[in-house]
């Protein structure tokens, strides 16, 4: 049954922008694999498609943002590296290109995204892992739905609120930071929000991935999160509040190894995963918010929706302003 | 004959030294280096900054009190639990034994982050089940127990490191003498004050040993501190290191391991004293030559009250979690019990795990490294012990420390050390590597229980058989072993549903074709699919079930003498 499926969606996707140069691929058919690193969610139904699609063989290794960079030097550095092609946080990706870990490569599937996504010619960005405020629409009355971020300051979510660990969480110390740069309109209002939000108390946890489950049973009631777990955690009582302001988040990048022991095949990768098809399916199966043209989450009024990238912040800033948060919310 | 048995001891305690070093210390080594070392790598040019970093954080004071009320307060229940269900299940006529035996272990099969999950579904002050069944008792409206605290720190790993107290003290016990508890009757004494005056008192070799792994466990675990501390705000040493390393993309783990290097001496000093307290080895032995036979004391009037209490706390603190992960895994998000969440009820979850392409490897991989890694393990556990109690030289105390070099590390940590030395070996991604990862972190889980049965066996019963012109290998294989089979099915039971549910250094080193459960569990975990991570985790236990049955039987099959049991 799996395996007609996977026919099936090769078939379906088959049509697609997805014509492979003809050397490209009979040289990468020669390598006859390919290795992928990444630190995103449910990859495999799209290795599957480009397995069937191809004749290669994908393999794809998940790994946990916090241990990426310090897997991927030490693989590097040993000259062990074992991905052809790596996906990461854009950050991430920009500290990889610096040491010298990755190829330059313009794919031509990329040639129809934005033009701030190949800001250069080795990483190519396709997608923003997009924050927002989800909320459990059992619990919380329509008229309480935050219209702005600036909402959530209001007393009533006193000890409601979960999110991650403003001190610590890369991705949630950028978010904040990106409200400042794009949101609010000047720094005491800023500061408003963040000391209002503390004053809450909001649950604090380790990174988004526990976040959601204390909203879905009702032990908190709202939580800054992604909206892409209203898709992951169907049919939990989800929803996300539509705020006048943009959405905003940390862009996700790809690019080939400098050290690819299959060069071919791991362009062939990048050009199969960038297609409207490929990213179509990571869209509607783990709601990513991808960048290529007329392609959104099956989440209501996400088409709508201004999702903006934020800024990459330098180690230092992160340091800086987790320490700065650490004290407005009074962790250890 | 005493020359040539001091010449196959001599040779014995370097060459387990180099063995157990080699496993143990590179990933060490490596890390030593990371935490002097710029960068991110194990190596580059000198630097002190990662240790003056890392000492000088003004909030370092307050977060090594709560870790010390954290793991003494886990040891202690831990302890305490297990000395009191370890007694009735070795030395009682209590009924039911087999299955309160199992429950001891469940924990130890559960992997740690789900159970500490579960018992946040339990005991979160907003609408934690047991607070919400509470509140329907007349006065107690308001009530609100919380488990992000450090008593509900406390209590979750606690239970979680009593199967590790429990399969120490458990064999211990088993092989008791009855000389000593019977002479102390025959003065007169009561069995309450034979307990407390001769059976503990001799015990305390197994206690020491069982409370000092619970310390330097709950030092190195990540899953409580996560899941239940964090949200209290409450930071112990393993979340301070992970948050000062997580803060942004480029993780510092040789700052971790400048931090963890505290934890580390920690570790090995608590070691020292234990081998100071139990210095007078001949003291607890338990098993001569002679009348050895361990006993059943008969509860009489005390046996049903006695099981009542068992069961009722075998009940809350460990059927309940894991009713709560079944619950779990059938519900299709995380769902408050309510007429709406059983008739949403399906195998979704369970079926969504079970087709997962990788899954089949995986388990396969796990059965595979928790069998052979567990006999290997054990194999080599048998050696370390026996040179750590039989020869107690300044070298055996250098082999006793090596062998808890991986496992006093921060679980956070000691993964990265072993993929820093491992990229270095032809081993990188493949299976050995994480075998001999497993073994070599997990060394003290085979040691202990071992080294606690070896305490209690007589040297007279070797000498006896060298005597009689059997060699050192004929005489551990004939005598000793025998005897040791409880200790022999503790270990290679603690090792093996270790291995199955390992999550540290699997999720480092695992890669394309190695795949391992932990795999699943990291990335379910951090997707926060609860369900399916349920279902995953109800399968562990039943895996692991069956490797408890099967070590039992074969323990069983090979029995010296028949047991009080």
């Amino acid at each position: 049954m799996k395996r007609l499926l996977i026919v099936l969606s090769a078939l379906i996707l088959a049509p697609s922008a997805f014509a492979a140069d003809s050397g490209l691929a009979k040289k990468a058919k020669a390598e006859g694999q390919v290795s992928f690193y990444a630190n995103m969610t449910a990859i495999q139904p799209i290795m599957d498609v480009f397995n069937t699609q191809t004749g290669l063989k994908g393999k794809y290794t998940r790994i946990s943002t916090s241990k990426f960079l310090p897997t991927v030097l030490t693989e590097f550095q040993a000259g062990k590296l074992m991905a052809d092609v790596l996906q990461a946080p854009l950050p991430v990706m920009q500290m990889l290109k610096a040491k010298g870990v990755l190829a330059p490569y313009t794919s031509p599937a990329a040639a129809s995204y934005p033009a701030w996504t190949r800001k250069d010619n080795q990483i190519q960005t396709f997608g923003i892992e997009y924050v927002g405020l989800i909320y459990n629409k059992e619990l919380v009355k329509p008229n309480d739905v935050p219209k702005r971020y600036e909402d959530l300051t209001d007393p009533k979510w006193k000890n409601k609120i979960v999110m991650a660990n403003p001190g610590a969480h890369a991705t949630t110390i950028s978010w904040l930071v990106g409200l400042k740069e794009n949101v609010f309109k000047s720094e005491t209002e800023w500061m408003q929000f963040l000391k209002g939000l503390a004053a809450n108390r909001p649950m604090l946890v380790k990174s988004f991935g526990p976040t959601p489950a204390p909203v879905e049973s009702g032990e908190k009631h709202i939580a800054i999160s992604m909206p892409k777990y209203i898709i992951t955690k169907a049919p939990a009582p989800l929803d996300w509040a539509r705020v006048e302001q943009p959405l905003m988040g940390t862009p996700r990048g790809i690019a080939i190894s400098s050290s690819a022991k299959n060069p071919n095949a791991a362009k062939l990768f990048v050009d199969f995963w960038l297609t409207k098809p490929a990213m179509g399916k990571l869209s509607t199966e783990v709601g990513e918010y991808v960048l290529a043209p007329g392609v959104f989450p099956p989440i209501d009024g996400m088409a709508k929706a201004e999702v903006i990238p934020i800024r990459t912040l330098s180690e230092k800033e992160i340091g800086s302003y987790g320490a700065m948060f650490k004290k407005i919310f009074e962790l250890p | 004959m005493e020359k040539t048995m001091v010449k196959k001891r001599s040779v014995l305690t370097p060459t387990l030294i180099a063995i157990v070093g080699f496993l143990t210390v590179c990933p060490i080594v490596m890390l030593v280096f990371g935490s002097f070392s710029t960068g991110l790598g194990a190596f580059g040019e000198f630097t002190l900054d990662k240790y003056i970093l890392g000492y000088t954080d003004p909030e370092l004071g307050g977060i090594i009190v709560n870790t010390i009320i954290f793991v003494l307060g886990s040891s202690m229940v831990a302890t305490g639990l297990a000395l009191f269900l370890a007694y009735l299940n070795t030395r009682t006529d209590i009924p039911f034994k087999f299955l309160f035996r199992i429950i001891s272990i469940i924990p130890m099969m559960i992997p740690h982050i789900l159970f500490s999950v579960s018992w946040v579904l339990l005991l979160n002050p907003s609408n934690g089940l047991i607070n919400l069944f509470l509140r329907q008792i007349p006065g107690f409206e308001d009530l609100a127990i919380n488990i992000y605290s450090l008593p509900g720190m406390i209590l979750v790993e606690g239970l979680l490191d009593l199967p590790i107290a429990y399969l120490i003290l458990a064999p211990a016990m088993a092989s008791f003498d009855i000389a000593l508890e019977e002479s102390s009757k025959v003065c007169g004494g009561t069995t309450l004050r034979t307990l407390f005056r001769v059976t503990l008192p001799v015990l305390r070799p197994a206690i020491l040993a069982a409370f000092i792994l619970s310390l330097v466990r709950s030092l190195a675990s990540f899953a409580v501190p996560s899941v239940i501390g964090m949200p209290g705000r409450i930071y112990v040493l393993a979340t301070h290191i992970y948050q000062s390393i997580a803060t942004g993309f480029a993780a510092d783990f040789g700052k971790a391991a400048a931090i963890g290097m505290s934890v580390l001496a920690t570790s090995i000093t608590l070691i020292y004293i234990y081998r100071y307290l139990t210095s007078e080895g001949e003291k607890y032995v338990t098993i001569s030559s002679r009348g050895y036979r361990p006993t059943v004391i008969e509860l009489k009037g005390a046996k049903y009250p006695l099981f009542s209490v068992v069961g009722i706390l075998s009940m809350i603190l460990i059927v309940l979690p894991v009713l709560v992960l079944f619950y779990t895994s059938l519900v299709p998000y995380s769902m408050i019990p309510s007429a709406k969440a059983f008739s949403m009820m399906s195998w979704k979850h369970w079926i969504e795990v079970v087709n997962d392409p990788i899954s089949l490897l995986s388990l396969k991989n796990s059965v595979f490294l928790g069998v052979v890694g567990a006999t290997l393990g054990v194999m080599l556990s048998v050696f370390v012990a026996y040179v750590i109690v039989k020869i107690r030289s300044h070298a055996s105390g250098i082999l006793e420390s090596l062998s808890f070099l991986s496992f006093s590390f921060p679980g956070i940590v000691i993964g990265v050390g072993f993929m820093w030395f491992f990229v270095r070996t032809p081993l990188y991604a493949t299976i050995w590597a994480l075998l001999i990862g497993y073994i070599a972190t997990y060394l003290p889980y085979g040691v202990r229980p071992l080294a606690s049965a070896f305490v209690q066996v007589h040297s007279h019963l070797e000498e006896s058989s060298q005597v009689c012109g059997a060699g050192s290998f004929t005489t551990m294989r004939r005598i000793v072993i025998p005897l040791l089979i409880p200790g022999i099915v503790s270990g290679w039971i603690l090792m093996a549903t270790m291995f199955v549910r390992e999550l540290t250094l699997s999720v480092v080193l695992s890669r394309p074709g190695t795949e391992v459960l932990a795999v699943q569990i990291f990335r379910f975990a951090e997707d926060g699919l609860w369900g399916q991570l349920s279902a995953l985790g109800i399968m562990m236990i039943f895996i692991s079930t069956a490797l408890v049955l099967l070590a039992t039987l074969v323990g069983m099959k090979f029995k010296p003498v028949e047991e009080g049991e």
